[in-house]
């Protein structure tokens, strides 16, 4: 799977990428919303797997942005965040059904394997 | 100030933390493991600690005895990028030491001053790959200004504005990201060297070298020292 990563720390991302890697998946790295659009554009990706504390832009922010482009709108997002999910009780169903993200990992709990899972169960839904 | 303290080292040790953990595991899905990066991401947590104790020890006791010695700028700044050298590598980002003209020796609190520079460096290096600049060099640099002696660490490109940072003190402790133009990690590593030099009557200001950015600290000189 071509995968888009926007994470803005190098080294966390970097570790991500090539976790993804041995899975043989294709990363493309971005550290911010502006870039992952750019990106979104170039390399039709997959899954985007997002972190939503961005420098500048957030990551909510980039999900409208990316959302109303009809080609990105079943394209699956995975949060991968240091947010915990309790902060967004109030708004579940706007993440759900308006910008529909397919999963939530709170990052510092989440293990690579764990997510691995995640991403690999989109790419034998893909298949 | 040992709460707001607490609070940035907390945000910001949690980023090397769950860099040792997920690279761990990284070695072990790979079956190899590098030791190298591990070691100097738990060296870096350590130092976190390391401010925070200073940081609260100076706030506590800076009435009585806050210990001023004479200290050469150029050789805090010189030990500050040695500390930082193995995280740049890591981040890729080239560090670059300024020291032209001549200072004469100030009167700081050493320890105080080389951890809020080392801290402010570590929150920049962290920030800058995520700027659009693919120049990734940081510079750390000291010049002479109307009120004393800058230090200070410098980029071609502007991270954080005077208002921005003014902003960013009033919101610490109530917004997840205060400085927006920062990481939220990055952000705190700002707010620990803020209030490390706020524990030393000193204060973090954004400041230009040649055509750099920057934040540092303005130091006065002291002509007794001078003397000796």
């Amino acid at each position: 799977m071509r995968i888009i990563l926007v994470e803005p720390d190098r080294l966390l991302a970097d570790t991500y990428r090539q976790a993804l890697e041995v899975q043989n998946h294709q990363v493309v790295m971005c550290a911010g919303a502006q870039a992952a659009i750019f990106a979104a554009d170039e390399e039709q990706p997959d899954l985007v797997i997002l972190e939503l504390q961005l420098v500048g832009h957030s990551g909510i922010e980039f999900l409208y942005e990316f959302r109303s482009y009809v080609d990105w709108q079943t394209i699956p997002v995975v949060i991968l965040t240091n947010v915990p999910a309790g902060e967004f009780s109030g708004s579940w169903e706007l993440l759900q059904q308006e910008l529909q993200i397919q999963a939530y990992h709170y990052k510092p709990l989440t293990s690579l394997r764990t997510l691995l899972a995640t991403v690999n169960q989109f790419a034998t839904v893909k298949r | 100030m040992s709460q707001q303290l607490l609070l940035g080292i907390a945000e910001q040790l949690k980023l090397p933390l769950l860099q040792i953990a997920r690279q761990a595991e990284l070695a072990s899905l790979q079956g190899k493991a590098d030791l190298h990066q591990l070691t100097t991401t738990a060296e870096s947590a350590l130092h976190l600690i390391d401010s925070y104790v200073l940081g609260v020890r100076l706030a506590n006791h800076q009435e009585q005895a806050l210990v001023l010695e004479p200290v050469s700028i150029s050789q805090i700044l010189y030990d500050t990028g040695h500390e930082l050298d193995a995280l740049a590598k890591f981040y890729g980002v080239q560090l670059e030491l300024s020291l032209g003209g001549k200072f004469g020796p100030v009167l700081a609190h050493r320890e105080g001053l080389q951890a809020a520079l080392t801290s402010l460096g570590a929150a920049l290096i962290e920030a800058l790959p995520t700027t659009q600049n693919p120049q990734l060099t940081l510079r750390l640099a000291t010049h002479r200004c109307r009120y004393g002696i800058v230090a200070g660490l410098y980029a071609d490109t502007e991270q954080l504005t005077a208002k921005a940072l003014r902003d960013g003190r009033k919101l610490q402790g109530r917004s997840r990201q205060p400085l927006v133009g920062l990481s939220p990690s990055a952000g705190a590593g700002v707010f620990v060297a803020d209030a490390l030099l706020s524990a030393m009557h000193l204060r973090l200001k954004t400041s230009r070298h040649h055509r750099l950015y920057g934040l540092g600290t303005v130091l006065t000189p002291n002509s007794q020292l001078a003397l000796v």
